[in-house]
C-alpha cells in the first residue's frame, strides 16, 4: 500500500485541506447517493488518520517538528478544529479517538514558539461550551472530555471555563452514574482548580461562598462513595496550596466545615480517613480558632484522642505520624471552657 | 474499517447496560484478586444474558483512582472482536463493578491446568496464537500497550472466540505526558514508559531492567512466552543453574520442580514453524521482535484453522468455569481463573537475561551465578503497582549490586569474620563485581562508566575495611604486634628519648651560663682590680 501512495507524496498543508472539505462535507446534509458519502466518510477517517501519524510519527519514524508545525497552522488558519468538534458524532469510533489524539496534540504545537491553539480559542470560547456539554452524552463525553483537558492546559481557557455557568454543572456530572464520564469529569474539574494556581486563587476568593456551599453539600456529604474520596482528596489539594492561604483560613474559621470534616474522619474507608485527617489538622492548627471551632473541639476531645490513636496510614509514614502528634498536642492543650 | 453511512454512530455506540447493581443477579464466584473478585452474572432486565462482573475493592486496592479510571476507559473506548471490551461501569458503595461480556470457557491458563497440563496441540495453539495478535496488532496500532499478555489473560468463549482481557496495567504511549504516574519518565523518546508492570515470567528483558524505557515490543517478547506456555503448560523457568537459594525459592514459590524432571515435553515435537515465530519474539533487543502486525503474515500462521476447531479440540468436555475455580482454589495451584491471580504474585529477583533455547524450545534464564543475588536489587510488585527500585540512583543494577555487596554498607552481612573468610569474602565481591560487567555488557550493549565507577569505589572502601578487619583479627589472635601499637612504642621510645634529650641539653645550658658567670666574674674581678 505503501508503495502505492508514494508517488504523490502530500504535504501536511494537502492533508488538512483534504481533512477540512471533506468535513465541510460530512456537516453539511446529504443530497449524493449512500455509497458516494459512504467513500467520503472512508475518506476523511483515513485522512484523520494520516494527520495523527504526522503528529505522532508511527511504529517506523519519529514525528517531523517541521512538519507537525506546517500541519498545525494550517489547522488553525481556518476553522477546522470546530469543523472537528462538530463532526465528531458522526465518525466512527476509530476515528473519534484520532481525532481527540489530534486535538490534545495541538494545544502544545508551538509554531514560532507560539501556542497558536490558544489564540484560536480565545477567538472561538463557545467551542468550550460544546466540549462541556459533551458530558451529558454518553457517546461523546470521553472524547470530548480529554479534549477539554487539554485545552483548559491554556490559562485563558480555563478562567473561562472557572467563571462560566457551566462549573456549577460539573458537580452533578462528577456523580453520573456511568464511572467512566463521572470520572472524567472529575478529573476535568480537579485540573481546573489546582492548574493555574493564581486563577484558581481569585476564582476561589470571588466565588466563595457558593462554591463551598455546593461543594460541602454536594460533594463531601455525596452518599457516592467515589464522589466523596474524589473530592475530599481535592481539597486537600486545594486548601494545602500555599497560592490558596487566604480561602483556607476562611474555609478553618467556620463550624460547618468543621462538623463535615469530623464526620468524614468516622468514615469506614481508610482513604477517606486519611484525606480528612489532613484536612481536620488545619482547623487544629489554625493558631486563631473561633470560640465556637474550640468549643467543639474540646467537646469532642476524648473522641478525636482515640481515634487519631487507631489512624494509622498502610505504609509508614513519617510526616503523618508527626502530624498527627501536632494535632493531639493542639487538642490536649485546649482550654476547656465548659468548666 | 466499516464505515458505512448510517453504520458508525451504531458501531461506535454501546447496548447501554444498566448502571444499577439491582439489575445484575450474581450466580457464582469464578474468579479472586488481591482487591477484586470476578463473578459470573446475569443481568435481568437485558434477557438474563450472561454476564462476568469484576468487581474491584476501591479502599483496598492500593491503586489510585486515576489508574482505574485509566483503565476503564480504555475498556470501553475499545472495540475489536479479540479485545474484551466492558458493557459498563459503576460504583457499588465502594465497590467498582466493571460488567463484561462473559466468556463462558475460561482463560487459558485455567484450561491447561485443568485440562492440558503438558500443554496444548500445535493446531490449538496457532489459532490462540493468531487471535491474540490481531488484538495485539490493534491495540498497538491505538498507541496502547498491554503489558500483561498470558494464557490467563486470553480468554475464550464456547463459540471459540478468543479475547484478550485485563488491562489492569495497560498504558497509551499517547498519554505519558499527561498521566502524572508516567511524569517521572526519564527517557527522551516520549513513546516510551519506564515503569515496570506485568507479571515476572512473561516480563520482557527490557521492562525488568526498565531504565532503558520500553514499548510495544516489549509486549510481543510476553506474547513469545506465552507461545512457550501453552505449548509446555507453564511459563519457561527451567534449568536453572544450580543457584541455591535462588533456586530454592522459586520452586517452593511456583513448583517449578517437575518441569525440570519431568522430561516428557522433550518428546513432544513442535513444527519449525513454531519454533521460528517464537525464537524471533524472543529477540534480546526489542528492535529485532517484530510488529505484531509483521508477525501475523508469518508462516506458522499461514494455514491456521479457524475458532471451531477450537470447540472441537479444546473446548469439548472442559469441567465449567466455576468447577475449575473451585478446584482451584483447594488445591491452591494456579487453578483459578486468570483474571487476577498474576497480580498476587509478590516476589524478589534478578534475572540478568534470558537465553532462548530454541531446539530445546525453551526459555532459559540467566541468574548472576552469584547467591548474593539475595540482596535483589529491584523490587517488582505487581496488581498495577509501580516498582521501587531499591538504591536511589535507580539508575543502574550494576553499581547496586557493588554496593549491596559490601560489608559494611549492608547490615546484615556486616560480620566479623576470620582471616580465611574474610579473603573468600574478598574473593566474592570480585567475582560479582565482574558478574556485573559481564551483565551489562549483555543486555545494553554498553558499559555504565559511572555506574563501573561507583562500583569500584564501593569495592575499594569495602577493601579496605576487610584489610582492617583482618588486622584487627590478627592483633585479636595476638599473632602480631599490629603497627599502631608498634607506632605507640616508638612514639613512647623517642619521647623519653627526647625528654632524656631535654634534660641533657637543660643540664648543658645551665653548665654554659655557670661557665659564663665564671668567665664574667674573672673578668670584673680582673678589670677593678
Amino acid at each position: 500500500m505503501k508503495g502505492l501512495f508514494k508517488s504523490k507524496p502530500r504535504t501536511p498543508v494537502d492533508v488538512v485541506r483534504q481533512t477540512r472539505d471533506l468535513l465541510i462535507y460530512a456537516s453539511s446534509g446529504s443530497d449524493i447517493r449512500e455509497s458516494k458519502r459512504e467513500e467520503k466518510m472512508a475518506e476523511l477517517c483515513k485522512n484523520i488518520r494520516e494527520m495523527k501519524q504526522i503528529l505522532y510519527g508511527n511504529s517506523e519514524s519519529e514525528p517531523v517538528s517541521e512538519a507537525c508545525a506546517q500541519l498545525t497552522q494550517e489547522f488553525f488558519r481556518q476553522n477546522t478544529m470546530r469543523l472537528l468538534i462538530t463532526c465528531l458524532p458522526k465518525l466512527n469510533l476509530e476515528a473519534r479517538k484520532d481525532a481527540t489524539q489530534i486535538i490534545a496534540n495541538l494545544q502544545r504545537q508551538q509554531v514560532q514558539s507560539k501556542l497558536i491553539a490558544s489564540d484560536y480559542l480565545e477567538a472561538n470560547m463557545d467551542l468550550l461550551d460544546i466540549l462541556i456539554s459533551g458530558y451529558e452524552n454518553t457517546d461523546m463525553a470521553l472524547h470530548y472530555g480529554a479534549m477539554l483537558r487539554e485545552c483548559i492546559r491554556h490559562q485563558t481557557i480555563a478562567r473561562y471555563v472557572l467563571e462560566s455557568q457551566h462549573m456549577k454543572k460539573f458537580f452533578d456530572y462528577i456523580q453520573l452514574p456511568n464511572f467512566d464520564i463521572a470520572a472524567d469529569a472529575a478529573a476535568t474539574f480537579k485540573e481546573l482548580l489546582v492548574r493555574h494556581k493564581s486563577t484558581v486563587a481569585e476564582f476561589l476568593s470571588k466565588n466563595y461562598d457558593w462554591f463551598f456551599a455546593d461543594y460541602n453539600s454536594k460533594l463531601l456529604e455525596s452518599s457516592n462513595y467515589i464522589t466523596r474520596r474524589q473530592a475530599i482528596k481535592l481539597l486537600v489539594d486545594i486548601l494545602l496550596d500555599r497560592s490558596n492561604s487566604v480561602v483556607m483560613t476562611k474555609y478553618v474559621s467556620s463550624r460547618d466545615n468543621l462538623r463535615i470534616l469530623m464526620n468524614l474522619l468516622r468514615e469506614s474507608s481508610k482513604s477517606i480517613q486519611i484525606e480528612a485527617f489532613h484536612v481536620f489538622k488545619l482547623f487544629a492548627a489554625n493558631q486563631n480558632k473561633p470560640p465556637d471551632i474550640v468549643s467543639i473541639l474540646v467537646a469532642n476531645r476524648s473522641k478525636l484522642l482515640r481515634l487519631f490513636a487507631d489512624l494509622k496510614t498502610d505504609k509508614e509514614d513519617e510526616q503523618f505520624e508527626a502530624d498527627k502528634t501536632q494535632v493531639v498536642r493542639e487538642i490536649v492543650a485546649l482550654e476547656p471552657r465548659d468548666r | 474499517m466499516a464505515t458505512r453511512d448510517h453504520e458508525p454512530e451504531e458501531s461506535s455506540k454501546k447496548i447501554q447496560y444498566p448502571l444499577d447493581a439491582k439489575a445484575y443477579k450474581i450466580l457464582d464466584e469464578i474468579g479472586v484478586g488481591v482487591s477484586a473478585v470476578v463473578y459470573k452474572a446475569i443481568c435481568v432486565p437485558m434477557d438474563s444474558i450472561l454476564v462476568a462482573i469484576k468487581a474491584i475493592d476501591l479502599d483496598q486496592s492500593r491503586a489510585d483512582l486515576e489508574n482505574v479510571r485509566r483503565e476503564t476507559k480504555t475498556m470501553s473506548l475499545i472495540s475489536h472482536p479479540n479485545v474484551l471490551r466492558a458493557h459498563c461501569s459503576f460504583n457499588v458503595d465502594c465497590r467498582l463493578w466493571v460488567v463484561m461480556p462473559f466468556m463462558s470457557c475460561g482463560s487459558l491458563q485455567s484450561i491447561i491446568s485443568s485440562s492440558f497440563p503438558d500443554g496444548l496441540p500445535e493446531p490449538c495453539i496457532a489459532i490462540v496464537l493468531k487471535e491474540t495478535l490481531n488484538a495485539l496488532s490493534y491495540l498497538h496500532n491505538q498507541g496502547h500497550l498491554h503489558r500483561d499478555v498470558k494464557a490467563g489473560n486470553i480468554l475464550i468463549d464456547s463459540d471459540g472466540s478468543v479475547k484478550l482481557a485485563d488491562f489492569g496495567v495497560s498504558a497509551s504511549i499517547y498519554e505519558t505526558n499527561t498521566a502524572p504516574g508516567w511524569g517521572q519518565s526519564t527517557s527522551s523518546s516520549p513513546l516510551m514508559l519506564t515503569d515496570v508492570a506485568g507479571t515476572p515470567y512473561w516480563m520482557a528483558p527490557e521492562v525488568i531492567h526498565s531504565h532503558n524505557g520500553y514499548s510495544l515490543k516489549a509486549d510481543i517478547w510476553s506474547f513469545g512466552i506465552t507461545a512457550l506456555e501453552l505449548a509446555h503448560g507453564r511459563p519457561p523457568l527451567s534449568n536453572l543453574p544450580p543457584s541455591k537459594s535462588l533456586l530454592m525459592k522459586i520452586t517452593k514459590r511456583f513448583r517449578f520442580s517437575d518441569y525440570e524432571t519431568k522430561k516428557n515435553f522433550k518428546s513432544k515435537k513442535f513444527s519449525k514453524a513454531f519454533k521460528d515465530m517464537v525464537a524471533s519474539c524472543l529477540h534480546q533487543d526489542p528492535s529485532n521482535r517484530p510488529s505484531a502486525e509483521k508477525l501475523l503474515k508469518h508462516f506458522f500462521f499461514k494455514n491456521c484453522k479457524g475458532t471451531d476447531f477450537l470447540v472441537k479440540n479444546l473446548l469439548h468436555g472442559l469441567p465449567s468455569v466455576e468447577e475449575r475455580f473451585k478446584g482451584g482454589k483447594n488445591s491452591h495451584k494456579n487453578g483459578s481463573d486468570g483474571e487476577d491471580t498474576g497480580s498476587e504474585l509478590v516476589k524478589q529477583r534478578r534475572i540478568s537475561g534470558w537465553n532462548f533455547n530454541e531446539e530445546g524450545f525453551q526459555m532459559e534464564p540467566v541468574f548472576p551465578t552469584e547467591a548474593k543475588d539475595d540482596t535483589v536489587v529491584k523490587q517488582v510488585r505487581f496488581g498495577g503497582e509501580t516498582i521501587i527500585p531499591d538504591n536511589k540512583s535507580s539508575g543502574s543494577d550494576y553499581s547496586g549490586q557493588c554496593n549491596l555487596s559490601s560489608p559494611k554498607q549492608d547490615g546484615e552481612e556486616a560480620q566479623v569474620v576470620t582471616q580465611g573468610e574474610s579473603e573468600g569474602d574478598n574473593r566474592e565481591l570480585t567475582a560479582s563485581a565482574s558478574e556485573s560487567m559481564g551483565g551489562s555488557g549483555g543486555d545494553g550493549g554498553e558499559v555504565d562508566r559511572e555506574a563501573m565507577v561507583g562500583g569500584l569505589v564501593a569495592l575499594r572502601r569495602s577493601l579496605d575495611e576487610q584489610r582492617q578487619q583482618v588486622s584487627n583479627m590478627i592483633v585479636l589472635l595476638g599473632g602480631e604486634v599490629s603497627r599502631e601499637d608498634q607506632l605507640v612504642q616508638l612514639n613512647d621510645r623517642l619521647r623519653m628519648e627526647l625528654e632524656a634529650e631535654k634534660q641533657k641539653n637543660f643540664e648543658l645550658e645551665m653548665e654554659l651560663e655557670f661557665l659564663k658567670l665564671q668567665i664574667s666574674g674573672a673578668y670584673n674581678s680582673g678589670g677593678t682590680d
